[in-house]
């Protein structure tokens, strides 16, 4: 079991009558290799869900064991490291840094790893290349398109080459084209053994993955496997 | 990630952003720029005053005497007579009296006109840098009023005994009637009557006083002939030290008041009088300059804390935006430690930056005022003020600068990232 949560809360403002229970008692259980969607209104807590994942947030209540370990007992540094090297993140909005150009943002993520400075190139234009994006390594964010951006930020979640990559609406900001590129590198990604979690709002998007956990309000409310045609 | 990394990210991010980093260096550069400039002119300024001082030499006391009732100068001679029962306590002791009859003095070709003011063109015209003034002294003239000779000798005891027909000139007094030639031997006339040079002073080469070199020394006995017995009520005494100058003025004040002694009233109808030294003076002057670096250290704290509030604003706003930043680099693994690192650099090289070029304006500005205000050709910052302006401001700007990134490096990744 890769992924094992049980019972977990996040909730807002406890106890308070703006309370809010953005995940209600989530139990979810993810094996290695599968390509799980995630769906669900905005509101569901399908981003929520994603954030405590991915250990960019902490759940108020509830279990969380990562490969099995207790993530919910680790320290920052130890989520730090977690967040390096188990988990890659795509994001709605990129979330490039501004100021660096391709090869430097896919370089981070390398340079907090430790990796010496002779590899991380390497690894970098080789994370580049996967996405097709080589040819743009000097280009910086505000030089490109928003595609052309998200595969400069898979370059980054992958470089490291982490079991687990979790996508939260990664082509909520791109045209259905480039949208369908990017699924296209994930799908990739997922023949290769790496663990997928897509987050979405969108039932066609959905319908590329081999298992959709629906959300409603923080709950589970539906949770099954899916034939998939990917021609 | 180690220290060169960081190094390496914070150059990075510095020359990204041009602007943002110049605005911070801003508050940074002004900040000590003002303080250096500001503190370097007054201390210029106090440095200046204290210079006369020295000149006109420490241990020095003033005495003057007007009697009511005199008519022969009796009261001076009494006083003359007293300062030289000191002679424990005294190194010299010279009338200080300066002739105010027009006079005509020659030498050569050149003539020199004191007094004449109807020539001089009245008042407004008067160029007073060129004044001469005849002064009438004793043979201890140039030991009480601190003049070294450049050459030739004193004039003698004899010389005023006898009324000899004798004069040591300043330096400003030399070069206007003999140039570069030398005066001693030579004779001037003063109105007509030929005077002996038998000495003369070197320059006591103050600014603001060229009248101190602008002298004609003769012997005090003179006063009869050359100014119409005028009454001779000021002396220079100089003391041996500084204790004896207290000592001496003790005394002098004592003998004084036994000469005019106060009625009821508390003031005295025979006359007044005055002791004064060039220490009190001095000491007056020291604790005014005192005043005014705690004035001015006030001045340039209150700027300080300014410019200081400046950098820590900028600082909070620029390094506060970033929080998002901070998230990504959260996001994609890096330990609090090496944000915080990274930031520390950043604000510390930027801050080190504009607290050079901080220095270097101060440096000119320090030298242009100095030039302009106080005409010193080569007036630079004293080492103390420029050395913690630039500790202050570089300080304060890594403190406010780390603050906010020790605080968003802090949050949840998911909130930081949020920010925006």
């Amino acid at each position: 079991m890769l992924i094992d949560i049980r019972d977990l809360y996040k909730i807002y403002n406890e106890g308070k009558e703006s309370e809010v229970r953005a995940l209600d008692g989530v139990s979810l259980q993810i094996d290695k290799g599968e390509f799980v969607a995630i769906v669900g209104q905005s509101g569901s807590g399908k981003s929520t869900l994603m954030n405590v994942l991915g250990c960019l947030d902490i759940p108020t209540y509830g279990e969380y064991y990562l490969d099995g370990t207790d993530v919910t007992s680790l320290s920052d540094k130890e989520l730090a490291r977690i967040r390096n090297r188990e988990i890659g993140f795509i994001f709605q909005g990129y979330n490039l840094i501004q100021e660096l150009d391709a090869l430097e943002n896919v370089t981070l993520p390398l340079i907090y790893r430790g990796v010496s400075v002779f590899d991380r190139e390497d690894m970098a234009m080789e994370a580049l290349a996967r996405v097709g994006m080589e040819d743009r390594a000097h280009h910086r964010p505000s030089e490109m398109s928003g595609g052309q951006q998200q595969r400069v930020a898979i370059a980054r979640a992958i470089a490291t080459r982490p079991p687990i990559i979790m996508a939260d609406e990664p082509t909520g900001a791109l045209d259905s084209k480039t949208g369908r590129h990017v699924l296209e590198i994930l799908r990739e990604l997922y023949r290769e053994g790496t663990t997928i979690l897509l987050i979405t709002h969108d039932d066609s998007i959905a319908a590329t993955a081999r298992r959709v956990v629906r959300l409603s309000d923080g709950k589970v409310i539906a949770d099954h496997p899916q034939e998939v045609d990917w021609e | 990630m180690n220290l060169w990394q960081a190094f390496k990210m914070a150059f990075k991010s510095i020359s990204m952003k041009k602007t943002r980093s110049f605005l911070t260096m801003l508050g940074i550069i002004i900040g000590v720029a003002s303080v250096v400039i500001m503190v370097s002119v007054v201390q210029g300024q106090n440095k200046k005053n204290m210079e006369y001082f020295e000149k006109m030499g420490d241990n020095k006391i003033n005495v003057s005497a007007y009697s009511y009732y005199d008519t022969n100068n009796e009261t001076s001679e009494k006083l003359y007579d007293y300062c030289l029962s000191m002679s424990d306590l005294v190194l010299g002791i010279t009338p200080d009296a300066e002739i105010d009859q027009k006079m005509t003095i020659q030498y050569g070709a050149k003539t020199l006109s004191v007094n004449d003011w109807d020539s001089m063109g009245g008042g407004g015209s008067v160029d007073w840098e060129k004044m001469m003034h005849v002064k009438l002294g004793s043979d201890q003239y140039g030991v009480c009023n601190n003049y070294q000779l450049a050459g030739g000798r004193e004039m003698s005891y004899l010389d005023v005994e006898k009324t000899n027909a004798v004069c040591v000139l300043g330096a400003g007094a030399k070069e206007a009637l003999f140039d570069y030639t030398d005066p001693v031997g030579e004779s001037i006339t003063i109105n007509g009557q030929p005077f002996l040079v038998v000495g003369w002073y070197e320059s006591m080469a103050v600014d603001y006083w060229p009248e101190l070199d602008n002298i004609i020394v003769l012997p005090y006995t003179f006063n009869r002939t050359l100014n119409n017995n005028n009454t001779i009520n000021s002396y220079v005494v100089k003391a041996k030290s500084a204790s004896a100058t207290v000592e001496a003025m003790t005394k002098l004040d004592a003998y004084l008041a036994g000469l005019f002694p106060k009625n009821a009233e508390g003031w005295s109808d025979r006359g007044d009088y005055y002791v004064q030294s060039d220490n009190s003076w001095a000491q007056n002057l020291q604790s005014q300059n005192l005043m005014q670096s705690l004035v001015l250290g006030a001045i340039a704290g209150i700027s300080l804390l300014v410019g200081g509030i400046g950098i820590m604003n900028i600082m909070l706003v620029t390094v506060t935006e970033r929080t998002r930043e901070i998230g990504i680099r959260k996001a994609i693994g890096a330990e609090r430690k090496s944000i915080i690192t990274q930031f520390l650099i950043e604000a510390a090289v930027i801050c080190s930056i504009g607290g050079v070029i901080g220095i270097g304006i101060g440096c000119v500005g320090t030298l242009i005022a100095g030039k302009l205000l106080l005409d010193e050709a080569m007036m630079l910052p004293g080492t103390g003020i420029t050395v913690g302006a630039f500790l202050f401001s570089v300080v304060l700007g890594i403190i406010f600068g780390m603050y906010p990134a020790i605080k968003a490096s802090g949050l949840q990744p998911v909130v930081a990232l949020r920010a925006d």
